[in-house]
């Protein structure tokens, strides 16, 4: 062939002294000495380059988020344990039997494998099955391209903390835009209300500045071989080294007793009339850590109410296991007059950090007087099915409203007390590797309410594991006529630390009566499903085993079996 | 770029809206017509006017193929050597070659071999490759017969097509063909390196497979 034998003096080079050659700058492709770039080619690469820089951070931000995925899936599976589904937990049934991964050896339930991968590899000939754990691997190697580089590319994990965070500028904009799109998207709570709450714009967006710092030049030559843990699944499902905002967050919390006195009184409530169209920046001010809330005031000398306008929060802390909140807003006017408490309360906005209240509350019965001693106390609580924690307050003087525009950006600060006030109770947590088991210690409770005529009660404890595969119950001793009763009695649930990240501890206190029922006096469940110190509790307890952790919690009166 | 904030945000989320992304590069001898060959794939316009690449550029495009959007980043070097430092660095992150030579050119013919040991030299060993003759269109200016090509491809243990970007002759095709074979080639890895998967595959580079397209008449 022709090309061959012109190309006497380049027999095919092997790979070692093609690196030589180009090393000694010799042979064809660095022959010439060229002239350097002019300044208008390299503007013009740049430009090449900096669009490319672009297209690779939105494709590392996409496989942070398939690691992210994948990542979450991982912690909320099970693990594997003998003759249960690696993902759901679930135990072998007659009529449907675990599966066992070809990819990781691990068994599953029908449920969480694939059968027959779709692909025609000779060691997937027989009927063969992938628990969705790997098949999902599989699909993020697909997707990420780390199939081609063999490890992962690039990414830039979604920052869970700061997303839908705005800055400063996108604040303004959102600000101008929010009245404008006030009327799409209606995503409410609770059906038939009219309240219109607009959906956060920019909520998947993570602050730029934060990504710009993880992305370094376009080049593929750099392959950080970063967190590549997330490949290695199979060990133990699940890692609990949670980086969002529990643990850096400041959390002095506060709980409210029961929810009755959050719930007060319902307030007149409307839809927001106008559009604003023209809004002046709120004036900054430096976050605490615990977000900011966006409020409007206006008062009527006519009807001398006072109407505040809470229109959103930003960048609450979380408070469940995903990191996000269930916020709402109790607003009241201090000093309170008399016993007459004048509390209303926003709705709840579930599942975000970014609430977009859009919601008018009236206080009426405001004089002129008034505006000049008294001050709005509003506090945002996490509604919970378990009582709500206090998520940040802010307090601002009611004279704020005559200025124009009377629309406020305030900082929320944390929680002031971190005791929690009303029916508590003290327990301490530890899982004892030793015997392999979670020690509960029922220490003591206090402001237990009354429930027998004496004026006393005769409290004792019930707790319970759940799930627990030994459906262990423990009832502590009774404490006859007493309402700060001291047990410090230990009970003993055997079980896994990775069980325990899907288990949760029910505490009950009762009140002992003989010849009839005896009396509910509040209860208390930790677990990973629950929220705030309780959460943070359990997982302490996990994280940290073969220690005390300590801690009191306000009691619920409701009560949830 | 420009676009305000949420105008490239929104833009941004179109972009996300598929399952693969492959990034391509189109190599070859200077004005055998790899510009020419991107522009009619990606925005399907053709100039004759021949204009010097600068460097290098991209086009983004996403296709749709055995019910995956492909999202492809296809590079576009410039064929001089001048420029060869800066195109050189792209060839570690391609998962696929387009190697062009314009067939009425010797010269960009007798190239090739050079282009794939530069492919050899500087991108991931599984790197695929398609050998494209450009111009196929200039029939009477013709100096490389189409066989020619189809034996230096074989040699060379890669697909060949010959192609006008001017006449829009089998453009899509090698695309979709790369693409294809990229797909074959990613199912194929993860079968057959299914340890990768499971665990442990932190980063170590895979022991080295053979080399499917290694010149038999090498001797080296």
């Amino acid at each position: 062939m022709n090309f061959q034998s012109k190309a006497n003096k380049y027999v095919c080079p092997n790979d070692r002294q093609l690196s030589l050659r180009s090393k000694l700058r010799t042979g064809w492709s660095a022959a010439r000495s060229e002239p350097p770039l002019t300044q208008k080619e390299r503007e013009a690469i740049a430009a090449v380059v900096k669009r490319a820089e672009k297209v690779d951070e939105v494709e590392a931000r996409r496989v942070g988020r398939l690691v992210a995925r994948l990542e979450g899936m991982r912690r909320s599976a099970q693990g594997p344990a003998p003759r249960t589904c690696l993902l759901c937990g679930e135990t072998s049934r007659l009529l449907a039997p675990l599966r066992t991964c070809s990819m990781c050896q691990n068994s599953a339930c029908p449920k969480c494998v694939i059968d027959t991968p779709p692909h025609r590899s000779p060691i997937y000939s027989r009927e063969q099955y992938m628990c969705n754990l790997c098949a999902e691997t599989r699909e993020m190697w697909k997707k990420s391209g780390a199939w081609f580089f063999k490890s992962l590319p690039k990414y830039i994990l979604p920052d869970r903390r700061n997303t839908g965070r705005y800055n400063d500028s996108e604040l303004a904009k959102s600000l101008q835009d929010g009245g404008n799109s006030s009327n799409e998207g209606k995503t409410d709570s609770e059906p038939g209300s009219p309240l219109s709450v607009h959906p956060p714009t920019f909520s998947r967006q993570p602050s730029n500045t934060e990504s710009r710092k993880s992305i370094s030049s376009g080049k593929f030559q750099d392959h950080d071989w970063s967190e590549t843990d997330i490949l290695s699944h199979g060990v133990s499902g699940l890692s609990l080294h949670r980086t969002d905002s529990l643990n850096q967050r400041p959390l002095g919390l506060k709980r409210t007793g029961s929810k009755g006195s959050a719930y007060s009184l319902r307030s007149v409530r409307k839809e927001i009339p106008k559009p604003i169209t023209q809004v002046e920046r709120p004036p900054t001010i430096p976050d605490s850590g615990f977000g900011t809330l966006e409020i409007k005031l206006a008062y009527d000398n006519g009807t001398s109410s006072l109407a505040v306008t809470v229109l959103r929060a930003r960048g609450l802390i979380g408070m469940d296991m995903t990191g996000l909140s269930d916020p709402f807003c109790r607003l009241e006017v201090m000093p309170r007059e008399g016993t007459y408490s004048n509390r209303l309360r926003t709705k709840t906005v579930h599942k975000t950090k970014n609430p977009e209240f859009n919601e008018t509350v009236h206080f009426f019965g405001i004089t002129e007087s008034d505006l000049s001693t008294k001050s709005l106390e509003i506090v945002v609580f996490d509604d919970d099915k378990y009582g709500c924690d206090e998520m940040g307050s802010a307090t601002v003087a009611l004279r704020e409203c005559l200025k124009s525009p009377a629309q406020l950006r305030l900082a929320l600060s944390g929680a002031s007390g971190s005791e929690p006030t009303g029916p508590r109770l003290l327990l301490a947590l530890c899982y004892s590797t030793k015997r392999r088991a979670l020690v509960v210690t029922v220490c003591r409770a206090a402001d237990l309410p009354p429930q027998d005529s004496n004026g006393y009660s005769d409290p004792f404890v019930k707790l319970y594991l759940d799930p627990d595969p030994y459906h262990k119950k423990h009832k502590s001793s009774i404490k006859w006529r007493n309402l700060n009763p001291v047990w410090n009695e230990e009970f003993l649930f055997e079980t896994r630390p990775t069980e325990l990240s899907r288990q949760n501890l029910t505490v009950t206190v009762w009140d002992k009566d003989y010849g009839k029922p005896n009396d509910f006096l509040g209860s208390l469940v930790l677990g990973a499903s629950s929220k705030g110190q309780r959460l943070k509790h359990w997982m302490d307890c996990i994280k940290f085993p073969d220690h005390r952790h300590e801690q009191w919690h306000s009691l619920t009166d409701t009560q949830h079996l | 770029m420009g676009g305000g904030g949420d105008m490239k945000w929104q833009k941004d989320a179109a972009d996300q809206n598929f399952d693969y992304m492959f990034k391509l590069l189109i190599i070859g001898n200077s004005s055998v017509g790899k510009t020419s060959f991107l522009f009619r794939y990606a925005d399907d316009s053709f100039t004759s006017a021949f204009v010097s690449t600068v460097g290098i550029d991209f086009k983004v495009k996403t296709v749709f193929r055995h019910d995956k959007r492909v999202k492809l980043q296809i590079w576009d070097t410039a064929g001089q050597e001048r420029y060869r430092t800066i195109t050189t660095a792209y060839y570690r992150g391609a998962m696929g070659f387009i190697l062009m030579y314009d067939i009425t050119n010797e010269e960009s013919f007798n190239s090739v071999q050079d282009w794939v040991t530069q492919i050899k030299t500087y991108s991931w060993d599984n790197a695929q490759v398609i050998l494209v003759g450009n111009k196929c269109d200039m029939e009477e200016e013709r100096v490389v017969s189409a066989e020619r090509g189809r034996q230096l491809a074989e040699q060379l243990g890669v697909e060949f097509y010959e192609t006008s970007a001017k006449e829009n002759i089998n453009v899509k095709t090698v695309f979709e063909r790369l693409v294809d074979i990229i797909c074959d080639k990613m199912s194929e890895s993860l079968d057959s390196e299914p340890a990768m998967l499971a665990g442990g595959g932190r980063g170590q580079r895979l022991t080295e497979q053979p080399q499917g397209n290694s010149n038999p008449n090498c001797n080296c």
